[in-house]
């Protein structure tokens, strides 16, 4: 009975999307615009062919990154606001490897890029981790500040080293063809990412669960306190957690540079970093939860941008949506914890009740 | 003649970065983080365009600027301060919405033009007497009207926190609410009002990038800047003086940075120049020794004990 | 029951009368009268848990009691808040100071009176005010300094300006020697005294019989929630004072196991030695403990709570920073060890607060059973967790420990408090290899669990283990303890065997008396 509740309970972040929309349709109706027909035709353009909905995947692929990046270190309380960041890092560490080992095999030069931009984000992201075990610095401050100089590097070595060869915009050459990832479904933009994102998802889901880092990694978040009594050191899962989550945006920087773009474009792909908290927030920090909400995500910019074109909803409305949603799961949030307060109030006095007799 | 130019250009852009600062000063010492700083600024910086294009009055533009502010701030301090929900989580959800909201708005009642709208820029207001001093009066005195109030603004503030009853109850709050509990005063309606009043700073603040400068709206008018604003806060050490100063750095790290880009001047690159202020934030994060953070900065106040 | 009569009613500052206060599960106070005359320092006497400081929390308007009424000067009245209480001249000064450490004495008192409306802002002229008070009673406090540079003393004196700014005639001080060194005391009791002398009241909570012998000039004492004691300070005498704040029923408690064989031995597991420790204001907690437990022995640490014992509990588990001394498990030191290698060793720690310090409420209960255990094998192999060994020996655990769970993968948050307890008494005992800490192991537990635990610890020691028991609660040290040892003031006044417990005694030394009988 008590189960059946807790897994009710669970699902809440999709009743808030729910909810969410149902805000925005409501918003949309003041605004002169028939919701069902406008979230029918989202439904269909995004779905229309393959190539769009090869394109939500393609979407979704580095928002799965830098949603697992912040939802990673949610998992043990940390806050992790630099996803950009590392996600700059990450794009550095593969056009560069892209561009000068261009001449290695597909396979070899892919393995290259793919390693060197999760390290990199990953190092990026540890000297938070390192300075909050250290100094017990703000980590949300710092991992702030650490994308826009990040960004400092990044134009630095677009417009300097990096610079394409014809030296005129901030961006790089294109990078050869061998350091371009597979196509995952032919004449669509859907790349092999996609397989890295979800085995990465997985592999984010293995370690939380089913490692003794993940176990010190959720005690931590859960209970700092009594992490500390059970002889888990908190500062070491700091660096380890900051480490893992940077390394996850920075594969985005692979992904995005070898498989979309194919080449770094001075403020390329801006807002991956905060859309990655809210898909997080979204998910509920699981990388299930997550994955979907990315999916969901992409649907709605795909689905969306094509609905603009035919009927009167403009896409910024698309920000409004993800604004709404977010804003009804943190509400939600709340709702639950009242819930379960209330529930455990009944519980103990129906204790109480039964010792007193 | 360039150094004028370059300090004066340093005050106009410091500006809604001191605004912001400030109001981010009053709000942490209360012991609240305001995230959604940086969806204010752009909200303020659309309902000031809006409101001025639509009735052709900057002062009714202003005053939706600050309207708007502290409806967020409405929203948002509820949230956080009653309903006690996480605050970076909360900002963030409202910076997301903000971004949508203002871009939404303004492409439904402009639609999407060739030319960008304008309206007529913030005037610049020349102080009669002072304005006429050599080298000081050009830099300090021929700034529009929200520099002015943005000084005027420091000494306010400081003379709030330090001088009078609200401003030691508010400080009180963020380093020790069990006393100002203890003292019988609501910790909750102390850090929202504080809320309330720093998100109308944060308006106007950001009502400065679309109606002090150019005149026009874009969807990233804003950049970032209400991040500075938010480190300035930090770096200045929770001080509205060491807030105007943090702005100045700033500001002039801006106004320097174009000076250099097209002087060709190349010892420092110019994007590390533009990272120092950020940079010289991580530091001060780090010492935080010698910083004072306000000790409760960001843990909702629930009483224990009960009645 | 012994009660002195008053000879005269005249006089009465503050009448508590029939106060009644319930708690979820348990009756803090029943229908407790007291009264508080001008010019008189009364004593509240009692253990943990008697009831003083709800009592004193309803007159400060903290609490609302649930019966009972409240008269000032004849007047009945009714407390709201604080604010009220101060209104009528009662101030509080608490355990816990409500002082902001970084703003400066007169911006705290301020504080304290920011929400009086004749009273003008005016730091200058405050602090005038302030030195004026330190001079009249004695009370010299640098306005201008910041709190948290002040020694604990000075900030205790910051805490009564801020009472005696506010004009209170009426002062309720909640254990203030807790922190102070003998000098310190001295100077609060004298400003008691001229406070006295002025024609206000003082209440007085304390636990320590000696100072309250000095202080005071009448004495209240309670005892689970009643009034058992009531004399002016002539008639007291430490005896027939302990013997009421103890109960005599203790007297009769026999010892729950009757055999211990293993004590025979006498092998030392734990040696502490000239231990020093600094508590959270900076005073010393544990004050050069000595102590030494035996393999196969219970014992237990008596005494009032706020003595050092929570302090050396952290410290023996390396959670709080030893300054001094030597602490020795078998021939090993673990002085300052990090957590993880203390218990490693073979130490296992139940601690005071099972929801804060014991448990992760939101993992589940083999989760929580293994949270100790899960680095190594067979819980886990190269860092992978082996679900199916985690899985089966939380069962084996539920069962034999009778965990009532609706399965192993229930959070923990949704047990009873008993099953909780029981979570943690299971995994501590398994980590305890050669010793078990246990601080107020029963603490909010109903009677079945209770004796549950209490089986459990005595099922450890009979394993050979040692077992350390800390609690305020004087009957469980009774009933478990082969050993008992006195805490008071950080160190250890006297260790006794169970054979030749004496509860007088007991109870003499838990208020800090040493009398040699």
């Amino acid at each position: 009975m008590r189960n059946y509740r807790h897994i009710l309970l669970t699902f809440f972040p999709v009743y808030s999307v729910i909810v969410g929309l149902f805000l925005s349709g409501i918003m949309m109706l003041f605004l002169g615009e028939n919701p069902l027909v406008v979230y029918r035709d989202i439904l269909l353009f995004a779905f229309r062919d393959i190539y769009n909905i090869a394109d939500i995947f393609a979407k979704a692929v580095p928002l799965i990154f830098t949603g697992l990046a912040f939802g990673f270190a949610y998992r043990a309380s940390l806050f992790n606001i630099g996803a950009q960041g590392q996600f700059y890092m990450g794009c550095l560490a593969s056009v560069s490897c892209s561009l000068y080992l261009s001449f290695l095999p597909k396979p070899l030069l892919l393995s290259i890029c793919l390693l060197s931009s999760l390290v990199l984000g990953g190092s990026w992201g540890s000297l938070i981790g390192y300075a909050k075990a250290r100094f017990n610095a703000n980590e949300f401050l710092l991992s702030l500040m650490s994308t826009y100089v990040a960004i400092a590097v990044m134009n630095f070595l677009i417009r300097g080293p990096l610079i394409e060869s014809k030296g005129e915009y901030p961006q790089t050459d294109v990078i050869a063809q061998s350091a371009w990832i597979p196509q995952l479904i032919s004449h669509t933009r859907l790349h092999i990412g996609l397989v890295l994102a979800l085995l990465i998802a997985a592999m984010a889901y293995f370690i939380l669960w089913k490692t003794t880092l993940g176990f010190k990694i959720r005690a931590v978040g859960m209970n700092r306190n009594a992490a500390r009594f059970a002889g888990i050191d908190e500062k070491k899962i700091f660096i380890t957690v900051f480490f893992i989550s940077g390394a996850f945006a920075g594969l985005a920087g692979f992904t995005e540079v070898n498989g979309i773009q194919h080449m770094l474009v001075q403020g390329f792909n801006p807002l991956i970093g905060t859309e990655g908290i809210g898909i997080a927030i979204l998910g509920n920090a699981h990388p299930f939860g997550i994955v979907l909400s990315a999916l969901l995500f992409g649907a709605l910019k795909v689905g969306g941008a094509l609905a603009v074109q035919v009927s009167n909803i403009s896409s910024s409305f698309l920000g409004i949506m993800e604004g709404f949603v977010m804003l009804s799961v943190i509400i939600s949030y709340f709702i639950r914890q009242r819930i379960m307060i209330a529930l455990e109030k009944k519980r103990l006095q129906e204790e109480s009740k039964v010792e007193n007799q | 003649m360039i150094i004028e130019g370059l300090l004066s250009r340093t005050i106009q852009m410091s500006t809604p970065l001191i605004i912001g600062a400030l109001a981010e000063v009053l709000v942490e010492r209360a012991g609240v983080m305001n995230i959604a700083i940086e969806g204010i600024f752009l909200l303020g910086a659309w309902a000031g365009f809006v409101g001025t294009y639509c009735t052709g009055s900057q002062i009714v533009g202003l005053i939706a600027a600050i309207v708007i502010g502290m409806l967020v701030g409405l929203c948002y301090g509820y949230i956080t301060v009653k309903l006690k929900q996480h605050q970076i989580v909360t900002g963030t959800a409202i910076n997301i919405l903000a971004a949508g909201l203002a871009l939404y708005f303004y492409r439904v009642l402009f639609g999407v033009p060739l030319l960008p709208l304008t309206v007529e820029p913030l005037a610049r207001l020349n102080i009669p007497l002072l304005s006429s001093i050599p080298v000081i009066g050009e830099i300090l005195f021929r700034q529009n009207i929200l520099t002015y109030m943005a000084f005027v603004v420091v000494f306010v503030l400081h003379w709030l926190l330090f001088k009078t009853k609200s401003g030691l109850i508010i400080r009180s709050t963020g380093a020790n609410p069990e006393a100002v509990d203890a003292a019988g005063i609501n910790v909750d309606t102390v850090r929202f009002k504080a809320v309330l009043c720093s998100s109308a700073l944060c308006g106007l603040a950001g009502a400065f990038y679309s109606m002090g400068f150019l005149g026009l709206f874009t969807e990233d008018i804003i950049g970032g800047r209400g991040w500075i604003a938010f480190a300035i806060c930090f770096l200045g050490n929770w001080n509205p003086i060491g807030a105007a100063i943090g702005g100045l750095i700033f500001g002039l790290a801006d106004a320097t940075s174009i000076v250099i880009q097209t002087s060709g001047f190349k010892l420092i690159p110019n994007e590390f120049i533009i990272a120092i202020p950020y940079i010289l934030t991580i530091v001060a994060t780090i010492s935080r020794k010698e910083f004072r953070v306000p000790e409760y900065l960001g843990i909702p106040y629930i009483k224990e004990g009960g009645r | 029951m012994v009660i002195y009569m008053l000879s005269d009613d005249k006089d009465i500052i503050v009448e508590l009368s029939g106060i009644t206060k319930y708690f979820p599960g348990v009756l803090a106070l029943d229908k407790v009268d007291l009264n508080v005359r001008k010019g008189e320092v009364l004593a509240l006497l009692g253990e943990n848990g008697a009831g003083k400081s709800t009592l004193m929390r309803i007159l400060y308007g903290m609490y609302r009691a649930d019966e009972g009424k409240i008269k000032i000067n004849g007047k009945v009245v009714n407390i709201e808040s604080p604010k009220d209480a101060m209104q009528l001249g009662i101030g509080m000064i608490h355990q816990h100071f409500t002082l902001v450490p970084v703003h400066s004495v007169v911006e705290n008192i301020v504080l304290g009176t920011i929400t009086d409306q004749q009273r003008s802002f005016s730091i200058g002229e405050t602090a005038k005010e302030i030195e004026n008070l330190g001079e009249t009673y004695g009370l010299k406090v640098d306005p201008r300094a910041t709190v948290n540079q002040l020694p604990v003393e000075m900030q205790q004196r910051v805490e009564i300006l801020k009472a005696l700014y506010r004009g209170a005639k009426v002062l309720i001080m909640d254990e203030p020697t807790a922190v102070l060194t003998p000098q310190s005391t001295e100077m609060l009791f004298n400003f008691i005294r001229d406070f006295r002398r002025a024609g206000n009241s003082v209440i007085f909570i304390s636990h320590k019989l000696n100072e309250v012998l000095e202080i005071a000039d009448r004495i209240v004492v309670l005892r689970s929630g009643r009034v058992v004691g009531e004399m002016p300070r002539e008639k007291a005498t430490e005896q027939e004072l302990a013997r009421m704040m103890v109960g005599h029923e203790l007297s009769g408690i026999k010892l729950k196991a009757e055999n211990n064989v293993t004590l025979g031995k006498k092998e030392p597991v734990l040696r502490i030695e000239n231990l020093k420790v600094k508590g959270s204001l900076g005073h010393w907690a544990v004050d050069s403990l000595q102590l030494e437990i035996y393999a196969g022995e219970i014992h237990g640490i008596a005494g009032v709570s706020g003595n050092g014992q929570d302090e050396l509990a952290e410290a023996l588990y390396g959670l709080r920073l030893v300054s001094e001394g030597s602490i020795f498990l078998k021939d090993l030191s673990l002085l300052n060890e990090q957590t993880r290698n203390i218990i490693d060793q073979g130490v296992g720690y139940i601690p005071a607060d099972r929801h804060k310090e014991g448990l992760v409420l939101d993992m589940s209960v083999e989760e929580n059973l293994v949270l100790k255990g899960f680095d190594v094998s067979p819980f886990s192999r190269k860092g992978i967790l082996q679900e199916n060994s985690i899985r089966r020996y939380a069962t084996e655990v539920i069962e034999s420990y009778a965990i009532k769970t609706p399965t192993p993968d229930t959070h923990v948050r949704y047990l009873s408090g008993g099953n909780q307890q029981k979570i943690v008494i299971a995994r501590e005992i398994a980590v305890a290899k050669f010793l078990l800490i246990a601080v107020q192991p029963t603490r909010g537990l109903d009677i079945a669990s209770t004796e549950y635990v209490h089986q459990s610890l005595l099922r450890a020691r009979d394993e050979g283990k040692g077992v350390l028991l800390i609690s305020t609660e004087l009957s469980e040290i009774l009933s478990l303890s082969d050993r008992i040892s006195v805490i008071y003031r950080g160190r250890v006044l006297k260790t006794i065997d169970r054979r030749d417990v004496n509860i007088d005694e007991i109870g003499l030394l838990m208020m800090g008396v040493t009398t040699q009988q």
